[in-house]
């Protein structure tokens, strides 16, 4: 508020108007949310980002500095689904009632995603690995772009009902790049539908049901647990005999487990972009799945188009 | 389906690895203990962490020589700054300086993590471990390098263990000893700086400390002590891994445990076996009347809250139930017990339920036409339903278990405390006794 006043009195100083350029302040909690945030809003608004490209966002800790981001944001966009469980505790500590779910500078990117993998969990989610009401990775399967887009858009128009349809216009441009991406990665994964894959963390049901991939095991057992001997066994064992064909493998994860059970499958260890950001080729969200779509095909030996 | 001979194949190399790092931390570990200061190897594994997030933040490949480089230099740092522990012992702990090494070193990366994230997987790797999957590249590397580093102080045995022993040792230069130490911890680091990434800072602490202290119970001359931390080290060893293996348990964890668990057996051999006849029959007696008081104790404290509080969790008496499968429905009336069982069962059916409309989800992922959108809302629909009703078949069986406690409070939490309380009169009473005679 102070730094709208501030802004406001600035133009006046200077014999402006009421500036018609600043630029709505959009906070959002994981870069993937920042890029959709960006491509919708465009230059009417300036995106800033909580949970830092490549840092694992459910092992994130916020920071002083969050909370006046927060404090300040015109509109926040959020993972939800006990994902950024820690924004609860930020918004219930600044207090704004814009900010809580049902304001007007909220937005929760879940809301409307058909959820995958809806677990007995409680709501709430404390430990943050332990994956709350439903798998939360949604972001991974391109078609829910549009479902978060719109809901962006949706907010931002409430908040600049004047310029309905530029945000209209941004949201239609990008889901006609979006149509077009996945038309290619579709094509270009059609030759290994219903690939047997391991994964460390289960990060990827989205992505395997659009891009009709089967990820058969994990190497963590449990969230954020080691795995023990046995499992690792066990998942050689069945991995053979499944003839699983590739190990996928986060960013921010140890990488000996993986690798490990990639060299004793004799199959290639991959490692995919969780998030835009978390790997560099994976600048924007189609550039995430350019870089994923084309690092799985390639370690699959899918023939190329 | 996992045969012996998987084991030995997934085990063979972890435990080869092991032996390697018992031989050189068993050895460390003495001196460790003679220098007074355990947590030394921390502090260290904590600079040569900070060293390669440091590396990671300007740039370098892990596995890059500049990356090697950067975990030395900060290595050697440590070392530098350890040797002046010994100036220092004279002010303050030794101990807390090194405390405050490892807690500054540890804060820093934080903070490098923070601004370049992609050195947090090395942290993540260096606190859990991985002595899982090494190969037999690792293990040359490391038979080498301890081989080396073993010759070193083979041949300066003699200094090293007397600067490691006196405070000030007689008859050599300030310098000379400043130089020692230096080396000593030098060495140390390197030792410490390849085995953490690999083993974790748990395992590698375990590995250090706990053999020398087995050794140190039955021995002061260090040859024996290091003849038992050696065999003492490769048992738990073997013994984690097995159990890793056998328990299905994470394997830095269950080594840790394994340590701890062969140090208690021979603390209390030391105390029961190796000792004169009248004393070790003054500690069998102390040993038991400690076990009388471990088993009294909690079943004193666990019945007190059963009355106190019967509605509240029961952690001792849901042991008890699980293992007599004497549950809460053993208190209830007919009508109750009836409800209660079937809530059980319910709230199974319904947790089978999500599974299987998750199982069904998956299934179509793959195989047969792909569900859309709207058909995987209704399945997430269903299964929060299922949900929602397993949670209220819960809360039945809560109000349930909670209204057969209250009846156990006077059935079972009275007749327990008051035996309980008979059992510790005793004990305190013979020793008493015993004091007195």
């Amino acid at each position: 508020m102070k730094a709208i006043c501030l802004a406001v009195a600035f133009a006046a100083a200077l014999g402006v108007a009421a500036p018609a350029h600043a630029r709505l302040r959009v906070v959002a909690a994981t870069p993937d949310l920042a890029a959709l945030a960006t491509v919708v809003g465009g230059d009417l608004v300036s995106v800033e980002t909580l949970v830092p490209a490549a840092a694992d966002p459910e092992a994130f800790e916020p920071r002083p500095g969050d909370v006046d981001r927060v404090r300040r944001a015109d509109l926040l966009v959020r993972v939800g689904l006990g994902y950024d469980y820690w924004l609860d505790k930020l918004i219930r500590q600044i207090g704004d009632k814009r900010l809580m779910r049902g304001g007007d500078a909220y937005v929760d990117g879940s809301v409307g995603i058909p959820l995958l993998e809806v677990s007995g969990q409680s709501v709430t989610n404390e430990g943050g690995h332990a994956h709350g009401v439903a798998n939360p990775h949604y972001w991974l399967d391109p078609e829910n772009a549009k479902i978060v887009t719109a809901g962006i858009a949706e907010a931002l128009t409430r908040l600049l009902p004047g310029e309905r349809e530029r945000i209209a216009a941004n949201r239609d441009r990008f889901v006609a790049d979006l149509d077009r991406g996945v038309a290619r990665w579709t094509d270009q994964l059609a030759p290994a539908a219903g690939v047997k894959l391991i994964a460390y963390h289960n990060s990827w049901p989205y992505l395997a049901r659009r891009f009709r991939l089967d990820v058969t095991d994990f190497i963590e057992p449990k969230p954020g647990v080691a795995p023990s001997p046995a499992h690792l066994a066990r998942l050689i064992a069945q991995g053979k005999t499944a003839g699983v064909r590739a190990i996928v493998h986060e960013p921010y994860e140890p990488e000996d487990a993986s690798k490990f059970v990639a060299q004793k499958l004799g199959v290639p260890f991959v490692l995919l972009a969780t998030s835009v950001g978390s790997v560099p080729q994976a600048t924007d969200y189609l550039g995430l799945f350019d870089h994923n779509v084309a690092t799985l095909a390639k370690a699959l030996r899918v023939p190329s188009q | 389906m996992i045969g012996i001979g998987d084991a030995l194949s997934f085990l063979l190399y972890p435990f080869a690895a092991s032996v390697a790092f018992v031989l050189i931390h068993a050895y460390l570990g003495v001196h460790v203990l003679r220098r007074n200061i355990v947590f030394a190897d921390l502090a260290l594994a904590q600079l040569s962490a900070l060293g390669a997030t440091v590396a990671f933040a300007l740039g370098y490949a892990p596995a890059s020589p500049a990356g090697f480089a950067y975990a030395l230099a900060f290595t050697a740092l440590g070392a530098a700054l350890l040797t002046f522990t010994r100036a220092l012992g004279r002010l303050v702990s030794q101990e807390a300086f090194v405390g405050i090494l490892y807690v500054a070193a540890t804060a820093a990366t934080v903070l490098v993590v923070d601004r370049s994230p992609q050195g947090a997987e090395h942290v993540k790797k260096i606190l859990i471990g991985s002595i899982l999957t090494v190969e037999p590249p690792d293990l040359i590397m490391f038979v080498a390098l301890y081989g080396l580093i073993g010759l070193l102080h083979w041949f300066a045995r003699v200094p090293m263990l007397a600067v490691a022993s006196e405070a000030q040792p007689s008859g050599r230069s300030r310098l000379a000893v400043s130089l020692w130490d230096f080396l000593f911890f030098l060495s140390f680091g390197v030792v410490v700086t390849s085995s953490v990434t690999t083993a974790g800072v748990l395992l590698v602490f375990s590995f250090l400390i706990v053999p020398a202290v087995i050794g140190s119970l039955f021995s002061r001359t260090v040859p024996v002590v290091l003849a038992i931390a050696w065999a003492s080290g490769t048992l738990a060893s073997a013994l984690g891994l097995a159990s890793s293996f056998v328990l299905d348990l994470p394997t830095g964890a269950a080594m840790v445990v394994a340590f701890v668990l062969v140090l208690a057996l021979a603390g209390l051999a030391r105390a029961l076996l190796f000792v004169p006849a009248a004393q070790s029959r003054r500690n069998w007696r102390a040993a038991a009347d400690t076990a009388g008081l471990l088993a009294l104790a909690p079943v004193l404290a666990s019945s007190l809250w059963l009355i106190v509080n019967p509605a509240a969790d029961q952690p001792l008496l849901a042991v008890l139930e699980r293992t007599t499968g004497l549950g809460p429905a053993t208190f209830l009336n007919a009508a109750d017990r009836a409800t209660y069982v079937e809530a059980i069962r319910d709230a199974a059916r319904f947790q089978a339920e999500v599974a299987a409309l998750n199982a069904k989800e998956r299934a179509a992922r793959v195989g047969g036409t792909p569900l859309t959108d709207d058909e995987v809302r209704r399945v997430a629909s269903y299964q929060q339903s299922f949900n929602e009703m397993a949670r209220g078949e819960r809360f039945v069986e809560d109000v349930l278990r909670a209204r057969a406690r209250a009846r156990e409070r006077w059935i079972v939490g009275l007749p327990a405390a008051a035996l309980a309380l008979v059992g510790l009169g005793l004990l305190v009473r013979r020793r008493r006794h015993k004091s007195a005679a």
